[in-house]
């Protein structure tokens, strides 16, 4: 029983890690709550649904097409959006607001081309997966606990290696310096949205290949990333994937000894008591108090 | 006749739940998006009282305040110690719990069935039945807690939360007990939510979870913002025009599944358009701009 819900935490996981990694990466660079990365994670596998609906092909060919439309939306809301209310100097709530906005419009959008119903980009059937140790896991969540450990190593890589990596962290931690340094924080915010929306869509493809989809579900996930984040430490993707674990595992640990209907409540519990009491996260340094 | 009735009752509620909100958000500068949880407590513990005790509505109304503003306190505590956006978080995380435990505390709320055959009100013999009596209540309701909280917001309490909301180390500076203030500020908006909550569980006689989600309240902040925070009258004209506009889709022929998501896609755009072009919303004096961009 023991293992099952261990290997049940890391694959719910390594989806929340998935989704928390790329909105880490936009909420670090761009700094306010990017509530629309729920939607763009949710149009990745409807995207993928309709191509195969118009061309017969394997759903591995179709996953680029898929990625790249939720990818081009999420750049697309930072470009003609987000990025001319910054120049507005708007503060972070209005950035919120209005994301909570784009999220509505592109979550009611989806549930009026493809209904609220389940629907599925599953094309085969459900297979009793493998024994591990005792524990069950199917192939697709065997591959959702890889491409997790490759984007998390990746991102690492990325930003200790790369001359974009660094400018990200300069932009993250002073943008005001990092302008005058002569770093163009448009084009690194940029950037970040394009990653951070093409692991959400590869995280929204992963979540409707285990469980199928429904257009309503990004909000939900889009919240255990954010949970994800805050309890690991938003400033280090380190932290970020030991919150994801922890979280996931703490869900599982839920559903066997309270049950499944009270998971969300679980998750928000979590998030509260760390916000109160530890709202640097696990590995954070405490600072000083912000002034206001 | 009776279906433009149903349309000036639902925006006398709306009116409730703005007004109240607004003292919270566009007053004193707190985003939350947690008044559907107030909106809801309130509901389902007049319904309950009204169910199980057969408890005048008076006293129903009474004890739904009285909670919910302990609901109220639980919710504005870790606002002392939780800032601007972490606090909108974590109101949406309490959004999400109250929703849950309306949704999973079966032996009680009956669950996602919700609470059918509510009684309607009784006000010392007065049997309020009809859509025009309902108006006459809710309409006394929606203007008492619009004077009221113009009386809040005009008077030197109300200079303090405005102090509050443009700059908290100076409010503090000057002597202010802002924790006090914040922590009423939410007992006060939450009381006011919980009227208009007994008010929608007597009116419909029917109430379910699915009246009290995280959308629910996305759509009370957007009325305040697209109104326009820190005015009252900005709170009345939202909740008309946020009403109103979905239901005059009815009349141009859509079905209406397809209306509800029409709908949403109308405020959804508005609220992005208002953050472009006018962040005051149409009446507000106050844009949320606290957090530095840099």
């Amino acid at each position: 029983m023991i293992q099952q819900i261990i290997v049940n935490g890391a694959i719910s996981g390594s989806v929340i890690l998935l989704i928390a990694i790329g909105f880490g990466i936009i909420f670090r660079s761009a700094r306010f709550f990017h509530f629309a990365h729920g939607a763009v994670l949710v149009v990745a596998p409807y995207a993928a649904f309709q191509t195969m609906k118009w061309v017969a092909l394997p759903l591995v060919l179709v996953l680029p097409v898929a990625i790249m439309t939720a990818t081009a939306l999420g750049t697309g809301i930072e470009v003609f959006v987000y990025r001319p209310l910054r120049h507005r100097k708007a503060g972070s709530p209005i950035l919120l607001i209005a994301s909570l906005g784009i999220y509505i419009v592109i979550q009611n959008v989806v549930s009026l081309c493809f209904g609220d119903d389940t629907k599925s980009i599953r094309t085969r059937i459900v297979s009793p997966g493998y024994d591990l140790y005792g524990a069950r896991i199917t192939g697709i969540q065997f591959i959702t606990i890889c491409v997790a450990i490759i984007i998390t190593v990746g991102i690492l890589i990325l930003m200790k290696q790369t001359k974009l990596g660094i400018a990200f962290r300069a932009v993250a931690n002073d943008p005001k310096l990092a302008r005058t340094a002569g770093i163009e924080t448009d084009s690194v915010i940029l950037w970040s949205f394009v990653l951070g929306s093409a692991f959400a869509s590869v995280g929204g493809v992963l979540m409707a290949m285990d469980t199928d989809m429904t257009p309503t579900m990004g909000m939900r996930a889009l919240m255990m990333g954010v949970v994800a984040v805050i309890i690991g430490d938003v400033n280090s993707f380190i932290g970020i994937a030991l919150g994801s674990v922890f979280l996931g595992m703490a869900l599982h640990l839920g559903v066997w000894k309270i049950g499944t209907q009270w998971q969300d409540s679980i998750a928000f519990l979590i998030l509260l008591i760390f916000l109160l009491f530890r709202p640097q996260g696990f590995l954070g340094k405490k600072i000083k108090k912000a002034t206001v | 006749m009776e279906y433009l009735l149903h349309i000036f009752v639902l925006i006398g509620i709306y009116v409730i739940l703005s007004v109240s909100l607004n003292l919270i958000a566009g007053y004193t500068g707190i985003l939350s998006i947690a008044h559907a949880a107030f909106y809801g407590v309130g509901a389902y513990v007049a319904a309950l009282m009204a169910l199980k005790l057969q408890t005048p509505f008076l006293s129903n109304v009474f004890c739904a305040i009285i909670l919910t503003g302990i609901f109220g306190v639980i919710v504005g505590v870790p606002s002392l110690r939780i800032r601007d956006d972490y606090f909108v978080i974590a109101t949406f995380a309490f959004q999400v719990i109250t929703f849950s435990v309306l949704n999973n505390w079966v032996s009680i709320t009956s669950g996602p069935m919700g609470l059918p055959a509510i009684p309607q009100p009784e006000i010392f013999g007065w049997k309020v039945s009809s859509h025009w009596e309902f108006l006459a209540l809710v309409g006394v309701f929606a203007v008492l807690a619009f004077l009221v909280t113009r009386r809040i917001v005009e008077s030197p309490f109300g200079r303090v939360l405005k102090a509050i909301r443009e700059d908290e180390v100076f409010a503090l500076a000057a002597g202010k007990n802002v924790a006090a203030y914040k922590v009423l500020v939410f007992v006060i908006g939450a009381a006011m939510a919980a009227v208009a909550g007994s008010l929608y569980a007597t009116y419909i006689t029917y109430i379910d979870p699915t009246s009290f989600t995280v959308m629910e309240s996305i759509f009370i902040i957007s009325i305040v913002i697209i109104g326009g925070a820190g005015n009252l009258w900005g709170s009345v004209l939202g909740a008309v025009v946020l009403v109103v506009l979905p239901e005059a889709l009815r009349f141009i022929g859509l079905p209406n599944s397809v209306a509800a998501n029409v709908r949403q896609i109308i405020y959804g755009a508005l609220l992005v358009a208002f953050m472009m072009w006018r962040p005051q919303g149409f009446l507000g004096e106050y844009t949320f701009r606290k957090g530095d961009q840099g």
